[in-house]
């Protein structure tokens, strides 16, 4: 090898040794400015959760630890006081009803910050679908459920998948009778929420005013406003009929059998008293419902969101439905209504509030459904939803205002508030009254078999 | 010997993963049911099938002997009979001669995308529709018999026990043919063109080439159709339940209904058991029939 040979080899490997040098001379810098930056992206995180854990419903711990290569700072967060806590409920209600209901889970959420509330809309069929599975399973995808089958609370109750709330529900703060539809073997299993009335005939004052009507005060008179009725241009039938399930038709019929037969036919009904086949429920239908029928002062069965429509629009005059035809209607202020002439009682319901015994977050559920039973109930009265409260200390004043006017017109007419029939009775029963009245509204020849079948098939019957 | 037990060991540990979540999933739910279905408070026994099939109320009954010679209701496992016999031949023939006569329509993937529309629509969607379709207010088909002047059928269909079981099963194929006509169009597009031309060149009519060359040919694919239609009948549930919750007068009940009822209103697990036992014993019977058939070729 030649001298130049020799100094070029040697300045090759210095030059290589000089590149390695540099690399790693390189590498470690960045490294260490990646560091720097990482704890500098450290000591803001560390500032940043100091400053959450000032804020309520978390607990922060914050642990540095060295290690002889570098700095390294490992954060932990743990939320174990003053966790948020999520509930979740369930309810029958969507759309506008949902709104309203929003607004009662809205305050409660201001007045506990650390609780987050999603609401859930279920119908009660759905209900009972799906959640005797998961109760048996262990588990249950809320902690609070509203329905307005008090029967099936019960139900769930004797199978061990509901929270006793005896101790939270004080009966005699409610309208009577209300929590007795959750009472099962000296305990109750759920509370009321708010309630709707049943309450007659539903009128547009403009379309009665414009055409001379007035309000029957007999059931002469009633029939004669039918006829009158029947006789103006563009409408079709003098009373339009809901269809859904079945249970607008199912109101109406209970409304005639409280008017002719008095609230202890009802009761006497309800509590298997009473059957179908006797003389006095028989009359109800033989000499009111089916000659109306007959004679065409029904309309056929139109789906009920429908029929509203309808009848605002003068198709028809009278419409039998709940309290809750206030929310539906253009203006409120233009509606009134007429019980039967005669009436003693109208039907109110409440929807119930209940604890699933596998509820994830049982104790929060519990504080809410008192909330719910109770100053909730003050909330959701005032919304258009069309409802009255079944805790007596709310008191009228707090009523939203077309509701005002029809809860002082019952009050003033000494109505008795009386239980729904076919919400009480239940089960496979009450599916079988809607249809078979569905049946009667289009045959009502069919009078002799719809009586003997919904006799027969009474639960215990 | 241990190169075959290795083998089969091989084939099981291929097995396993799908013979796992079948018998957690399919076979574990269905020998709980069997079970649930026998237990009674006197111990197990046949009382909840005895009672299912005895059962008199018009709701739930499974054969109303006294109504068969009238209208509706005649029970749910009649109407489950009445809807196969009237949707599965309706559906595969209008499905079949649909196929056919697309053969010759330029844009046909257009109406065939149509009608399949309603495969897409969710059933409970389905049994609104119908519900809609056959409303005296806003249906098509009322109107279309009140411009006739059939005022017996200018009314909602739903609402009446004559036409209620009628509506359904004729909604029904309107929700159904989409699937038929898929399958047949398929199978007419298969069949070689030269046999249809040599059927032509031989003086056969349209008619005669659709009866005697295109409808053998498609045979395998029409069993297919009838099959399915037939099972889908025999679980029909959401159609019913969107549409007329079996009504009215239980004039439109079918199995899976009355199913349902025992279910979720009655509570009564076990009578829903049975019930459940017995649609899949009769749906059991038409799947093996369709294998048998299959096997045969």
């Amino acid at each position: 090898m030649s001298l130049d040979q020799r100094i070029g080899t040697i300045v090759l490997v210095v030059a290589v040794i000089a590149l390695i040098l540099g690399a790693m001379g390189y590498m470690q810098a960045s490294k260490i400015a990646s560091i720097e930056d990482r704890i500098s992206a450290l000591e803001e995180r560390i500032k940043a959760l100091e400053e959450r854990a000032q804020a309520p419903g978390t607990t922060t711990t914050v642990t540095e630890t060295r290690t002889e290569r570098a700095v390294e700072t490992v954060v932990e967060t743990e939320t174990v006081v003053r966790e948020r806590v999520r509930l979740t409920v369930i309810g029958p209600w969507s759309g506008d009803e949902a709104k309203y209901f929003q607004a009662v889970l809205d305050e409660y959420m201001r007045r506990n910050p650390g609780v987050e509330i999603k609401y859930v809309t279920m119908r009660a069929e759905d209900l009972a679908t799906s959640l005797p599975l998961q109760f048996a399973a262990g588990t249950s995808p809320a902690d609070v459920v509203i329905t307005p089958w008090a029967w099936w609370i019960v139900e769930m109750a004797k199978n061990g998948y509901v929270e006793d709330v005896t101790g939270l529900v004080n009966k005699d703060e409610y309208v009577a009778g209300t929590v007795d539809a959750v009472v099962w073997d000296g305990k109750v299993w759920g509370a009321p929420f708010t309630m709707w009335l049943k309450p007659g005939f539903w009128y547009k004052k403009s379309f009665f005013q414009a055409n001379g009507l007035e309000e029957p005060g007999s059931m002469d008179e009633f029939m004669a406003l039918l006829d009158k009725i029947k006789g103006i241009p563009g409408v079709k039938n003098p009373i339009v009929t809901g269809d859904s399930v079945g249970w607008p038709i199912s109101d109406v019929t209970e409304h005639f059998i409280i008017a002719v037969g008095g609230p202890d036919l009802q009761l006497k009904l309800i509590n298997g008293e009473a059957s179908f086949t006797d003389p006095e429920v028989r009359t109800v239908f033989e000499q009111y419902l089916v000659p109306l029928i007959r004679d065409g002062y029904f309309s056929e069965p139109i789906e009920w969101t429908q029929a509203v429509t309808l009848w605002w629009n003068e198709e028809y005059a009278l419409y039998f439905m709940g309290t809750w035809i206030t929310g539906m209607v253009d203006n409120p202020d233009d509606l009134g209504f007429f019980p039967l002439p005669g009436a003693k009682g109208v039907v109110g319901g409440a929807d119930y509030i209940f604890v699933p015994k596998t509820a994830p977050n049982k104790e929060e559920a519990l504080k809410l459904l008192e909330f719910l039973a109770t100053e909730g109930q003050a909330i959701h009265v005032s919304q258009p939803a069309g409802k009255i409260p079944t805790w007596t200390k709310v008191p009228a004043s707090e009523l939203w205002g077309p509701m005002q006017t029809v809860y002082s017109k019952v009050v003033e007419l000494n109505l008795q508030i009386l239980p729904d029939l076919d919400d009480s009775v239940g089960g496979d029963w009450q599916t079988l009254f809607w249809d078979q009245l569905k049946l009667l509204w289009v045959n009502p020849d069919s009078l002799d078999q719809v009586l003997a079948t919904l006799t027969q098939e009474f639960p215990g019957g | 010997m241990k190169s075959r037990l290795r083998e089969n060991l091989r084939a099981y540990g291929f097995l396993a993963p799908a013979l796992l979540l079948l018998g957690v999933f399919v076979v574990y739910p269905i020998v709980g049911t069997i079970i649930i279905s026998l237990e009674t408070q006197s111990g197990l026994g046949l009382g909840n099938y005895l009672e299912v099939l005895s059962e008199k109320s018009p709701s739930k009954a499974l054969v109303i002997p006294g109504n068969l010679g009238g209208p509706p209701p005649w029970g749910a496992l009649v109407h489950n009979m009445v809807w196969i016999l009237v949707h599965v031949p309706l559906t595969t023939f209008l499905g079949l001669m649909l196929a056919y006569m697309l053969i010759h329509v330029y844009g046909r993937s257009l109406v065939k995308s149509i009608v399949f529309l309603s495969m897409i629509i969710p059933m409970v969607v389905g049994g609104l529709i119908i519900r809609f379709i056959f409303d005296s207010q806003v249906g098509v088909i009322p109107r279309i018999f009140d411009t006739l002047g059939v005022e017996s059928l200018a009314r909602t269909w739903t609402a009446y026990p004559e036409t209620s079981l009628a509506s359904l099963i004729l909604g029904s194929v309107w929700l159904w043919l989409g699937f038929s006509l898929t399958i047949h169009s398929a199978a007419v597009d298969s069949v070689p063109r030269s046999l249809i031309e040599a059927a032509r060149i031989d003086g056969a009519s349209e008619w005669q080439i659709f009866r005697r060359v295109i409808a053998p040919a498609v045979w395998p694919a029409t069993l297919t159709v009838m099959v399915m239609t037939l099972l889908w009948d025999l679980k029909i549930f959401d159609i019913v339940y969107a549409a007329t919750q079996g009504g009215p007068g239980g004039s439109s009940t079918v199995l899976a209904y009355v199913m349902w009822l025992y279910f979720a209103r009655a509570l009564d697990y076990g009578r829903a058991a049975a019930t459940a036992v017995i649609l899949t014993i009769l749906t059991l019977a038409a799947a093996s029939y369709m294998i048998r058939r299959s096997l045969r070729g």
